[in-house]
């Protein structure tokens, strides 16, 4: 039974990580009893303990819910969930494309953020409806007229109208949903007309396969349906439709203008890729839904098992995770330093961590991960062109005619008081400023070119630490451009460590090539023999140190009664020394090898 | 030939840096003596057929108590086992002894007599709790010679909280006036659970880096051999003929009886070495004993290959080495061929050096102990 397109509303929420978002999705779903009281746990729709615990969604998801309006009728609201952050934001505009209308969470004491803004941005482009919302009114520093004056001038939204209300303490929760159906357009399309569904995320699920999680934008789908994915070419038969309650409830069809679910026994999420296009394979539509695009990894590490003996478990950890994450990329790797491993690709570095954390909690795996890395371009003096994801990689320098790195388009919002020490740090990140606009008196818009290669160290950390925490940033890939890159290499008593390679500018590679030397000796424990730490660009030696060699060791004094406890203490030793990596010569403990891996 | 070692478990005061089994109080000795001679009473049998040569009383601190309960046991031992006395030690505090003591000693048969100086300085050894003088050193001395022992260690110790280089040789030169015939020089190790380990955590006292107590070594060691003292394993030192026999016997993988609370064992039965040890509770060993039992615990076979990696690392401790024939005669296998890999790595490393009748550590080797008896144990 398809319910009124006119009764229907498709929203999203869109709001910078911790104004609130995910508790405001929770008290409407307490409101319209979407979800019983006893059933609630906080942020129903973080489903991710990772999520939960950071505060942010990672995968977007969905629900529908039923609230009657003071007009008497019965809406359907669909709510879609949309990641919050940066690494994601194609997922964020497919999720988009799939609404009419965005709720707006403005946090009554933060303001508009970059994250917040950019994503409005693109809300705007998608032409959808956007209902501001000023949460956390009830906090002492709220100043929601402020607040609600920035949305006007900032974002050229009327907001003088906009709900005041506390997601935590649930106040004005139903003016929110008034506002939907008041403000948000109910979906248009034609039931009749050939299926276009749009992708919007894509899930594994145990039992059912991979499921396409759509907005029907015109036609029906029912199960028994032979179905094409117009971006891959794929065709599977639809096993089963249904809606998100926010558990998966199957239904009997789903029409132009719902939001719900496809199962058609996938067997892998890769083959219903976000932003794709379904359709009927025996009435296709004439052309696929706009906007798709292939989600490309920007920032790859090697990642290793600590314990060598690790390396099926951490293969098939990955390839379950993929299932569920088409943007995950990995391929096997070997390390001279660290044995086997993979080398894996990811959307950005919040992207990385959330694999990262989840393989070894989910999956119970020791990990040993290398330091990140772009893609760069390397033009060779042949005039082939390649990409290098692994430092390891790249060619002698006597074959390389020019090396490009990425650049990305920064915007950073940030109180006026904190410009200058972010411009220095843009400035020392190897940015080229670009323009500053003021927001209002206090509040600032500063726009960078930087180089990816910079922002996925510490720069996050950094503009945090250096603002305080109230600047926030976003940025988006520009282009390849020329640029000075070297490798820098580290050596250990003589052999080289691949694990710590890394591409740098060269401006940087003396500084870097110290840094990480110091910390080598400071964490490599003395042995039998002296051991010279070296960096080098090419062959030229840029920092030296040295860990000077262990003078004794040996038990003071072993009589009758201590021989089998010092044997123990033997065996002790010996174990203690198997768990060392070996470098070349060189042993060294894993935690040592991590913290260098770290400040590298 | 095998040794007899009896642990005698009360001190005055417990020192700061020591982890043995001891007690600070004479309450229980009447009561563990007791055990001690029922002990002797029940492995008699077992031990009929065995020859000692060597008999060490150690502790605690034996010389803390009257000499009749040493007396009660010697005599005790010497009815009930095959001892021809080559060596008897007996280890004392210097601010334990008088000359009846000594004297009593001597009677009971005694011809060793090994004193705990660790310092002649005595604020660092008021630094580690010990309760005697330098001053008692060399009265305790004078009183073992006026006693008639012709065969003087002193145990000195290096690497003390706040010992410098100088404060050792000083105590090195002070033993050697003496002219001790034996030196024990041990570099002090901080064992957790100690009172010096809790407050060198809690930052009240600070140990000599390793570089400076390494330093103490080498120059300890020249100084000691310049003296006439010959190095003769790690830690000790001896002149020509003064080696002792009882721990010489550890390092060459012998057997011996060990009696009283805690005391280890290496006995061989049917060809097998075994090793165990005494309960450490002294309620335990008490009680076993009065219900006839032997408080023994943790018995092990020690396995051919684990025997072969003891003769590795208790025989290259002695700075001669292990005994090409004496290996050999004991396994049907020589010490090159079983550690094949070990010895070649260490030969290249210069650590290890052979000879037609011995495999030894090099200076550098010994200082590498550890190290190298890693390489022994590969494989294992």
């Amino acid at each position: 039974m398809a319910y009124s397109r006119e009764l229907i509303r498709n929203f999203c929420i869109i709001a910078h990580i911790d104004h609130g978002k995910s508790t405001l999705a929770d008290r409407m779903m307490e409101l319209t009893d979407t979800v019983a009281m006893r059933d609630m746990e906080a942020q129903m729709l973080d489903t991710m303990d990772i999520e939960r615990e950071r505060g942010i969604t990672i995968k977007a998801t969905a629900v529908r819910m039923f609230y009657t309006h003071t007009d008497g009728q019965k809406y359907m609201l669909n709510l879609i969930d949309t990641p919050g952050h940066v690494d994601f934001t194609y997922e964020v505009s497919r999720s988009l494309a799939a609404c009419e209308g965005a709720v707006l969470v403005v946090d009554a004491t933060q303001g508009i953020e970059a994250q917040t803004l950019a994503n409005v941005y693109l809300a705007l482009d998608n032409d959808l409806e956007i209902v501001p919302v000023v949460n956390k009114i009830d906090l002492p520093s709220a100043q929601p007229d402020f607040v609600i004056k920035e949305i006007e001038d900032v974002i050229g939204l009327p907001a003088e109208d906009a709900p005041l209300i506390s997601a935590k303490n649930g106040i004005n929760i139903d003016q929110v949903l008034a506002k939907i159906v008041e403000t948000v357009p109910p979906p248009f399309g034609d039931t009749d007309a050939p299926l276009q569904a749009l992708i919007f995320d894509s899930i594994y699920d145990n039992y059912k396969g991979a499921l396409s999680y759509v907005r029907v934008k015109s036609g029906t789908v029912k199960p028994g349906m032979r179905i094409r994915y117009m971006a891959t070419g794929r065709e599977f038969d639809v096993t089963e439709v249904g809606v998100f309650t926010p558990s998966l409830v199957p239904t009997d069809s789903l029409s132009a203008g719902e939001v719900g679910y496809i199962s058609a026994s996938i067997k892998s999420v890769a083959d219903t890729k976000v932003g794709d296009t379904i359709t009927d394979a025996n009435n296709p539509a004439k052309e696929a839904l706009p906007g798709y695009k292939q989600a490309n990894p920007m920032v790859f590490c090697g990642i290793y098992p600590a314990d060598g003996a690790d390396y099926e478990s951490l293969r098939d950890a990955l390839d379950k995770l993929v299932l569920n994450d088409a943007s995950l990329s990995y391929e096997p790797e070997t390390s001279m330093a660290l044995g086997f491993g993979f080398r894996c690709g990811f959307l950005g570095l919040l992207h990385m961590e959330i694999i990262q954390e989840r393989l070894e909690r989910e999956f119970d795996l020791d990990l040993v991960t290398t330091s990140p890395s772009v893609i760069y371009k390397v033009k060779r003096t042949d005039g082939e062109e390649i990409w290098i994801d692994n430092p390891s990689n790249l060619p002698p320098v006597t074959e390389i005619e020019y090396m490009e790195e990425p650049m990305v388009e920064a915007h950073i919002m940030t109180p006026s008081e904190y410009v200058g020490t972010i411009m220095e740090l843009c400035q020392e990140k190897r940015g080229i400023f670009r323009d500053m606009t003021y927001i209002e008196e206090t509040r600032v818009n500063i726009k960078y070119e930087l180089p990816l290669n910079e922002i996925i160290y510490d720069f996050f950390d950094q503009l945090k630490s250096r603002s305080r925490g109230y600047a926030s940033f976003d940025y988006e890939l520009k282009e390849y451009v020329k640029s000075d890159l070297v490798k820098l290499d580290f050596l250990l008593n003589g052999d080289m460590c691949d694990a710590l390679s890394t591409i740098v500018h060269r401006d940087k590679a003396y500084g870097k090539g110290r840094a990480v030397a110091e910390k080598l000796q400071e964490v490599i424990p003395r042995q039998q023999f002296e051991i010279p730490i070296q960096a080098a660009i090419g062959g030229k030696i840029i920092a030296r140190e040295t860990v000077r060699a262990v003078r004794k060791d040996v038990l003071a004094k072993c009589y009758g009664g201590d021989i089998t406890r010092k044997k123990k203490l033997l065996e002790k030793q010996k174990e203690g020394k198997k768990r060392m990596r070996q470098i070349g010569t060189v042993s060294l403990p894993s935690d040592a090898f991590m913290s260098v891996l770290r400040i590298n | 030939m095998a040794g007899i070692y009896l642990h005698v478990p009360f001190c005055i005061k417990k020192c700061d840096y020591c982890d043995f089994v001891s007690f600070p109080s004479m309450e229980k000795a009447e009561e563990y003596f007791c055990a001690l001679r029922r002990e002797i009473e029940l492995v008699r049998e077992e031990n009929r057929d065995r020859k000692f040569n060597t008999v060490f009383f150690g502790g605690g601190t034996p010389s803390a108590l009257p000499p009749y309960y040493i007396g009660q046991i010697t005599e005790l031992i010497g009815r009930c086992f095959d001892i021809s006395v080559d060596e008897a030690t007996i280890e004392c505090n210097p601010g334990t002894v008088d000359i009846e003591k000594l004297t009593a000693y001597r009677k009971a048969g005694f011809n060793r007599i090994s004193i705990g100086v660790q310092s002649f300085d005595d604020g660092l050894l008021r630094g580690i709790g010990r309760i005697h003088t330098a001053k008692e050193t060399e009265e305790a001395v004078r009183l073992a010679r006026k006693a008639g022992f012709d065969n003087i260690n002193v145990d000195l110790m290096y690497g003390l909280p706040g010992q410098t280089g100088e404060m050792y040789i000083q105590s090195i030169e002070r033993a050697a006036r003496l002219d001790v015939e034996h030196i024990s020089a041990y570099s002090l190790i901080l064992e957790e659970g100690t009172r010096l380990y809790d407050r060198v955590q809690q930052g009240e006292t600070a140990l000599p880096d390793d570089d400076t107590v390494y330093d103490m070594h080498r120059i300890g060691m020249e100084k000691l051999m310049s003296l006439g003292y010959r190095r003769y394993e790690i830690s000790n030192y001896a002149k020509p003929g003064f080696e002792c026999k009882h721990n010489l016997n550890y390092w060459n993988v012998g057997e011996y009886l060990g009696l009283g609370l805690n005391a280890s064992s290496a006995l061989k039965k049917d060809g097998k070495l075994l090793r165990f040890a005494n309960s450490p509770v002294m309620s335990e060993y008490i009680a076993d004993i009065n219900n006839g039992v032997l408080p023994r615990r943790d018995i092990e076979e020690i396995s051919t290959q684990e025997e072969m990696f003891e003769w590795a690392m208790l025989g290259l401790r002695k700075i001669e080495g292990v005994d090409r024939a004496a290996f050999y005669g004991r396994f049907g296998v020589d010490f090159e061929t079983g550690f094949d890999k070990a010895v070649n790595r260490l030969k290249a490393m210069g650590w290890l050096e052979t000879d037609e009748r011995h495999i030894r550590l090099t200076r550098r080797g010994l200082d590498m102990q550890n190290s190298a008896l890693m390489e022994f144990m590969e494989g294992e």
